[in-house]
């Protein structure tokens, strides 16, 4: 087990100072709450309950456009890293599309889908299809020779071999894009949640902003990083289980 | 097995040619009978397209002409009950699955055993190779000459009538190599599969076999076939003293360092 204590004293130290330059005045308060001003109004919007609707909000659009997009990258991936045919029909498209930012694409969602939950489940799907599509095609590219001839001696067919041996095998590299996916799809959200201004943790965010409630704004911001830190640790356990044989570099 | 011709594998006037901008011609019109429940050896300098002659027998890749028979019929694809033995074993071997699943993932596709009927299946064939108590071990988790011996439990346990091999003793150290010698030959005086071994290591070539093919350099033709008369079972200390063993090696290496 790592040793937490210097990194957690830190956090405790540069909290300490931020809370001391507020109180002393050395910033402006108004500005830069003192922390435990804003663990108050944290406490507050905990203790009221006020955080368990947008939450649900960004939780349930967030999962439905990242396993949306993840499924398409899988399935999009495999196909471009098996046959060479399909890697050539898609291959200058997506990376023509892959560099764009995906919240630019915004004005344009909006402008289709509306302000809802259509416009940000696509817009999360977007955003992690690319990152998945790019590692699943390298994983599935990377698959050793030997263990396809292996199940071809064997009298596997192709599609069985594209089922037992070329996804189990690229797994991990897959793995590692949806870990990236899952953090880039919390922050195109949350950005869609703000510009919307129709719920989601974003929207409270942005809400409270517009209110100058300083202070609650933090408790948000708070309540947000407190959600990306968890979906990224509990993916990693998962991760850690499901491709324990590997340790991709 | 039918033999319906008398030999257990017919390779007749098979060509290969790699296209490409040179094409490169491995080998052509090269004819060899294997004679059923026979282990024989191929040898040749390394680059001569004994690996790819191999494939090409196995189905893994097409011929540019002539054809395999396999108990007198026509090879295509991978035949069952046809094996191969690849030489990266670490590769070979899927990391997600215990030796055990490993060994299952050979045959159960074909046979759908039961889940208990196929574990015991597998450990049976792990038993035979040494390998009885590492039936739940991952294959990373072995050592590189216990990694193929879990290959060749894997090979066996598909029931094989004809076994090639491509090398497969070329990446361990020398005294697992001769471990393995002595596994695979007691292996094969018990079952009689015919076999297909693709080596450089002469000494290799002479203890399993009873036939020997030295193939000329590229494109590949037979330069000699010998028989190596040595009595069985082959013992890994005496057999390697054997006067008519050194003389076969005289001539072997004779032949591959181009006299």
């Amino acid at each position: 087990m790592r040793n937490l204590a210097p990194g957690i004293g830190f956090i405790i130290v540069v909290l300490a100072a931020i809370e001391a330059a507020a109180r002393g005045g050395l910033v402006n308060a108004a500005v830069v709450p003192p922390p435990s001003a804003v663990a108050v109004q944290l406490a507050q919007i905990l203790a009221s309950g006020v955080f368990v609707m947008p939450l649900l909000q960004t939780l349930a659009t967030l999962f439905a456009g990242y396993a949306a997009g993840c499924a398409a990258g899988i399935v999009l991936g495999i196909l471009m890293g098996s046959f060479r045919a399909v890697y050539g029909l898609f291959e200058p498209l997506t990376e023509l599309l892959r560099p764009i930012p995906k919240p630019a694409l915004l004005p344009a969602l909006i402008l289709f889908l509306g302000l809802g939950s259509t416009m940000k489940i696509t817009l999360v799907a977007l955003a992690a299809f690319f990152p998945v599509l790019v590692s699943t095609v390298q994983g599935t590219r990377g698959v050793e020779g030997a263990m396809i001839d292996m199940a071809r001696t064997f009298g596997y067919r192709p599609a069985q071999i594209l089922w037992k041996i070329v996804l189990p095998a690229a797994a991990p590299y897959i793995a590692v894009g949806m870990r990236v996916s899952l953090g880039i799809a919390l922050v195109v959200l949350v950005v869609a949640e703000m510009l919307a201004e129709t719920g989601g943790l974003g929207g409270s965010l942005i809400a409270m902003q517009h209110q100058f409630m300083v202070r609650q704004t933090y408790g948000w911001l708070v309540i947000i990083a407190v959600i990306g830190f968890t979906l990224n640790a509990l993916f990693v356990r998962v991760e850690r289980r499901l491709t324990f044989w590997s340790v991709p570099s | 097995m039918a033999e319906t011709d008398g030999r257990a594998l017919g390779i007749d006037a098979l060509s290969k040619t790699f296209g490409g901008k040179v094409p490169v011609e491995v080998f052509s019109g090269f004819s060899l009978d294997v004679r059923p429940g026979e282990f024989l050896s191929i040898v040749g300098p390394s680059g001569c397209g004994k690996s790819t002659l191999l494939q090409v027998v196995a189905g893994l890749i097409p011929a540019t002409g002539g054809c395999v028979t396999l108990g007198g019929r026509d090879v295509t694809g991978a035949p069952a009950h046809m094996v191969y033995l690849f030489q990266q074993y670490s590769k070979s071997l899927l990391p997600w699955m215990t030796a055990e699943d490993n060994v299952i993932f050979a045959f159960n596709h074909r046979l759908r055993l039961g889940e208990r009927e196929a574990r015991a299946r597998a450990r049976e064939h792990l038993a035979m190779v040494g390998l009885a108590d590492s039936g739940s071990v991952y294959p990373w988790q072995l050592s590189g000459g216990m990694q193929q011996r879990v290959a060749i439990a894997r090979a066996l346990s598909a029931d094989p009538k004809v076994l090639l091999m491509d090398e497969p003793f070329s990446s361990v150290d020398a005294l697992t190599r001769m471990e393995l010698h002595k596994l695979i030959s007691e292996l094969w005086e018990q079952k009689r599969f015919t076999t297909i071994l693709v080596t450089h290591d002469v000494d290799e070539a002479i203890f399993l076999s009873d036939r020997i093919v030295l193939l000329s350099r590229r494109p590949a033709r037979i330069a000699e076939l010998l028989e190596t008369g040595l009595p069985r079972p082959r013992r890994v200390v005496e057999t390697h003293e054997d006067p008519h063993f050194l003389a076969l090696r005289h001539a072997l290496l004779e032949g591959l360092l181009g006299a």
